[in-house]
């Protein structure tokens, strides 16, 4: 193996070879003034699926702009690159976003981890980015950014609507399933203070591992505990690993099951039996409400050919932060950060325009969105396979609010936030 | 009293558990075993297996005219018996594709073949993505084993003990056609000397071909079983290589009865941690592992491998 | 590898001033070719990496699966001690490469008598270890979120205060880590040491004969690929502004395996180095065009393993070797 006559040859041509396979990669700098925007929602990873439904309510809201000539008379250009649900490969897809593509803003996240690191990266150059359906809260609150802004509800948020109620109406005695990370630490928290608060007992926590497939031994241990709720904050593919197997064992009505939010696209095309007990969403495309039923419209008109034939909360999520910053910039008739920053801190939506029952608002203070909260349980009369959730009641956003958040979360200064123009 | 009476379930429950973790060894120990491969596409073919199922059992017959009403109007347990057999075959076929592939590989470093089956497994994966779409799915199974029954206050899932009782039924077949069968022991001599079962005249090529597609097909046999209780996403696999792999090592390469044992300690180790300690249940088997290979080089009843060199 | 080296060997070599010339100006071309100085930084902070493992992987023949377990600890360590003791970037690397040699230290105690697939398999069971304990331990580790706002801080050189704020000063700063790494592995192998690794990796059996300690040399390869990964991932914290459990993951241990194979660890020094930057230029190209990258990104280790096994660096070698005989005659390269 002769390796000092031949190396010398063999790094000039791979250094030729590297610069040949990018230059093809370069040509596409567009003619005129768009307006790029990166979208960085994952394409693999557990979140493939919710990332995907993300994507396509974001590219529904530029199509709308774009077709009116798109936002200060600049069309709107969109990158795709997957972040694979892993938060280094986040940073680095900001980073290349940021100095390669030159964005002018960042769109996107499902998985908590993902978004913390992208927003890093993007409050380092100043770039405003849309973190659009992860909900974990420390998203609002330890790890919020001047130029972050959160628009699903939280765990937190998720809690304060559910749980009170829950002790009057079914019982004292509790369980608590916690995935074993921050997310659901952090859930379960605020499940087990508002519980106990309302004079409820937690029996016991059982700890849940990230990447747990068999739920049998807690599900056993959970008979023998016999408690009268199950409060679960278990996510992902935990999640969906845990609720067909409590289906199979028909324990979904056994007891009250509370469970954080459960997004549409994890849901959608399963049986109704696999949803159980109560759980959280932002949204659902069967209100009564005006506007509804054009939306829905709207969607299979844009998108036929999708499994998914009506919109979900995940796309109502990106569709929202999209429309929003767009109408935010068109405010401040610049696309300026600081400026489109201050529109959106106090961006307010009437309820009759964003489709859910209270009015909407950014709270300045976390910049995440506060916005109706509505508990839901499986609809198991219905004939109609996409009607798959009964919405059981709603909560305005004053009383599901996030309090420990405007504490914890400490805002960068505007001085600290370096002024970025597109 | 209590205490046992507390136990109990998690002991059957472990049991049953560990028999399922048998199942997802069994074509991987197959693979290393006979031909010293470590096949990381493993768990892409676990999931291949059942997606193909579901599609057997669930199909879309609408270019398929009159066969396709004939088809539709079989009950499910017809359905599901057909995929039963049909999607491991097909998944066979794909594993001896693989294989033919990996004939390039042969005689050179084991990491070789082990890159080219972690390549496998990328574009497995990813095809299913683009066939199947990347939203969770379910496969229908049978009435008669779906649901659940009581037993001592506590209820246990009907399909779970099926898919043990299908696991043990699995284990059996398999011992079965190596220890009673002339294919099975010319396996088992290949696995042990190659030269000398090609001196005795056996076709090499054509036997790994066979091991290698009988092991794919037990990966989709695997994953046509197991589906049901874990969920339906393309990538379930990821989660099927580890614990395969450490049972196989636990075990000791090369032995059967090692990897069943080792499967049901896993179970059991696994259902114990869960109920007791829940926050260590995934840890528990890697440090099983540790355990075991720090005290038994090779593993329970491994015996000695080119592996290891 | 055969050793014509025999006389003596050069502290620098033409191929390493190629190497020096041509990624230590990346900032002067990379942009017009369309790549990025963060990108630089990572192919530096992977090089690096790969070039220690590959003393483990190529030059020992001992496959780590687990090898991501001491990148990260060297990343944790840096940010804990950058957070926690000293704001000093040389004190946090410091602090990195001892970690990751600590930890690979103590898990070579288990591995140095195992080998082959028993040996690839610990590593592997104690990487998803150290993977666990980095999510559940989040009091230090800030569990799954990572170890977040770990600013670049200011590194001082010869008397001079640098700011590593910007992505081009962090790539010169990890670029001059790279070339000392690169002297020192290179003196490394080429010492009575290396000699010893690799005749472990032709037969660990006869090495023992020949009166090797074994034992011994497995474990400090193992601690010394330990410290560099270490030290990799100081500067890949120091690059992320954060450390996250992911880089420990399974998935991530096999991707340093992966390049270092694709480049052609087993035949060439520089293997590690090609792969590094063929693995990430391929991604970063793939995965802005297609959302189905993995499936071309699988089709191309398949291919590379189906036709050239010995990487990218043995394909040149074959293609130099033919070159050199002007009438190549009919048998085939074979790849040592």
């Amino acid at each position: 193996m002769k390796m000092r006559n031949t190396t010398t040859r063999l790094m000039t041509g791979a250094a030729a070879c590297a610069v040949a396979s990018v230059i093809a990669a370069s040509g596409a700098v567009a003619a005129g003034n768009p307006l790029l925007i990166g979208l960085t929602s994952d394409a693999s990873g557990q979140y493939a699926n919710s990332g995907a439904s993300d994507r396509r309510g974001m590219m529904m809201a530029i199509e709308e702009f774009n077709s009116k000539g798109g936002v200060l008379g600049r069309q709107i250009k969109t990158i795709h690159i997957d972040t694979e649900t892993t938060p280094a490969t986040g940073s680095r897809v900001a980073e290349r976003m940021i100095t390669r593509d030159k964005v002018g803003f960042m769109i996107g996240a499902v998985s908590s981890g993902v978004a913390n690191a992208i927003s890093q990266v993007a409050q380092k150059y100043g770039v405003v980015y849309l973190n659009t359906n992860s909900s974990s809260p420390t998203e609002s609150g330890k790890n919020c950014h001047r130029v972050k802004f959160v628009w699903d509800g939280n765990g937190k948020n998720f809690a304060q609507a559910a749980v009170k109620n829950a002790v009057s109406k079914y019982g004292k005695k509790w369980v608590l399933m916690t995935n074993d990370y921050v997310w659901g630490h952090n859930t379960s928290k605020a499940t087990r203070s508002l519980a106990e608060g309302a004079g409820a007992k937690i029996a016991e926590e059982i700890m849940i591992p990230q990447g747990t497939r068999d739920f049998s031994s807690s599900l056993l241990k959970i008979q023998q505990l016999n408690p009268k709720v199950v409060a679960a904050a278990v996510g992902g593919d935990d999640q969906k690993a845990m609720r067909t197997q409590i289906s199979q064992l028909d324990m979904g009505t056994k007891y009250a099951w509370i469970n954080n939010q459960q997004d549409w696209p994890d849901v959608y095309g399963l049986p109704t039996k696999n949803l159980f007990g109560v759980f959280g969403t932002t949204w659902y495309y069967k209100f009564d409400l005006p506007g509804v039923k054009e939306f829905n419209a709207k969607y299979q008109k844009m998108y036929p050919h999708t499994k998914m034939k009506v919109p979900g909360n995940v796309f109502y999520n990106g569709y929202w932060a999209t429309r929003s910053l767009m109408e935010a910039i068109e405010k401040a008739g610049t696309t300026e950060n600081h400026a489109v920053i201050k529109q959106l801190e106090q961006l307010r939506i009437p309820a009759a325009v964003r489709m859910q029952h209270d009015d909407a608002f950014m709270n300045p203070k976390t910049h995440q969105m506060q916005q109706t909260v509505y508990l839901a349980r499986a609809n198991l009369s219905s004939k109609d396979k996409n009607d798959m959730f009964e919405i059981v009641a709603h909560a305005s956003p004053a009383t599901v609010k996030d309090g420990s958040a405007d504490t914890t979360c400490k805002l960068e200064s505007f001085a600290d936030t370096p002024k970025y123009t597109p | 009293m209590d205490i046992i009476l507390n136990l109990l379930p998690h002991l059957v429950n472990g049991l049953a558990l560990g028999l399922l973790f048998a199942l997802i060894a069994l074509g991987f120990m197959l693979i290393v075993g006979v031909m010293e491969l470590i096949n990381l596409a493993h768990g892409s073919l676990f999931a291949l297996g059942a997606y193909f199922a579901m599609s057997i059992i669930d199909p879309n017959l609408t270019y398929f005219g009159t066969f396709g009403e004939w088809y539709s109007g079989l009950s499910l347990t017809l359905r599901y018996v057909v995929a039963l057999a049909l999607a491991p075959a097909l998944v066979a076929v794909v594993g001896m594709g693989l294989e033919i592939c990996m004939r390039r590989t042969y005689g050179k470093k084991a990491e070789y073949g082990l890159l080219l089956t972690y390549g496998a497994a990328l574009v497995i994966e990813e095809t299913i993505r683009i066939v199947w779409g990347s939203a969770e799915q379910v496969m229908p199974i049978p009435d008669a084993v779906s649901g659940a029954f009581m037993a001592g206050g506590m209820i246990y899932s009907n399909y779970r003990f099926f898919a043990a009782g299908f696991g043990l039924l699995m284990i059996f077949v398999v011992w079965l056609f190596l220890e009673k069968t002339p294919y099975g022991a010319t396996i088992k001599a290949g696995a042990h000397d190659s030269e000398m079962v090609r001196a005795l005249g056996v076709n090499l090529t054509r036997l790994r071909l066979l091991v290698f597609g009988l092991g794919a097909s037990l990966s989709a046999v695997a994953g046509i079983i197991l589906t049901p209780i874990w969920g339906l996403r393309p990538h379930v696999g990821v989660d099927v290589v580890i614990p395969a792999f450490l049972i196989i090592v636990v075990g000791g390469i090369g032995s059967f009865w090692g990897a069943v044992i080792a499967g049901v300690m896993v179970g059991l180790v696994v259902a114990f941690s869960g109920a007791y300690v829940s926050e260590w249940s995934m840890m528990s088997m890697y440090l099983l592992l540790i355990a075991v290979i720090t005290f038994r080089t090779r593993g329970l009843f491994g015996k000695k491998s080119s592996l290891e060199l | 590898m055969k050793s014509s080296f025999a006389v003596s060997t050069p502290v620098i070599t033409k191929p390493m001033l190629v190497l020096f010339a041509v990624l230590g100006t990346f900032p002067l071309w990379g942009t017009s070719v369309g790549l990025y100085n963060y990108l630089g930084v990572e192919i530096v902070v992977w090089i690096i990496y790969a070039l220690g493992f590959n003393m483990l992987l190529g030059y020992t023949g001992l496959p780590s699966f687990g090898h991501g377990a001491y990148f990260g600890v060297g990343a944790y360590a840096y940010s804990l001690s950058y957070l926690n003791v000293f704001e000093s970037v040389w004190a946090g690397i410091l602090f990195g490469s001892i970690a990751g040699g600590v930890a690979a230290g103590l898990v070579a105690c288990f591995l140095s008598h195992r080998r082959g697939i028993y040996f690839a398999l610990m590593t592997i069971a104690f990487g998803q270890v150290f993977w666990f304990v980095s999510i559940k331990w989040h009091t230090l580790t800030g569990g799954e979120d990572g170890l977040l706002n770990v600013y670049r801080g200011t590194v001082s050189v010869v008397g001079a205060d640098i700011s590593l704020k910007s992505n081009e000063t962090l790539f010169y700063f990890a670029f001059a880590i790279l070339v000392a790494v690169t002297l020192l592995l290179w003196r490394i192998v080429h010492s009575p040491y290396g000699k010893a690794l690799q005749a472990i990796r032709m037969s660990e059996m006869r090495a023992g004969f020949v009166g090797y300690n074994v034992w011994l040399m497995k474990w400090s390869v193992f601690t010394l690929s330990g410290i560099v990964a270490g030290l990799a991932g100081s500067i890949f914290a120091i690059a992320q502004e954060s450390a996250y459990p992911d880089v420990m993951s399974l998935h991530a241990s096999g991707f340093i395996v992966m390049m270092t194979l694709i480049g052609g660890g087993f035949v060439s020094f520089w293997g590690p180095v090609i792969g590094a930057i063929v693995f990430f230029v391929a991604r970063d190209f793939l995965g802005s065009l297609t959302e189905t990258w993995l499936l071309w990104y699988g089709l191309m280790f398949m291919g590379v393993m189906l036709f050239k096994p010995e990487g990218i660096a043995g394909a040149w070698q074959d293609f130099m070797k033919r070159r050199a005989t002007p009438k190549p005659s009919k048998e085939p390269v074979a790849g040592e």
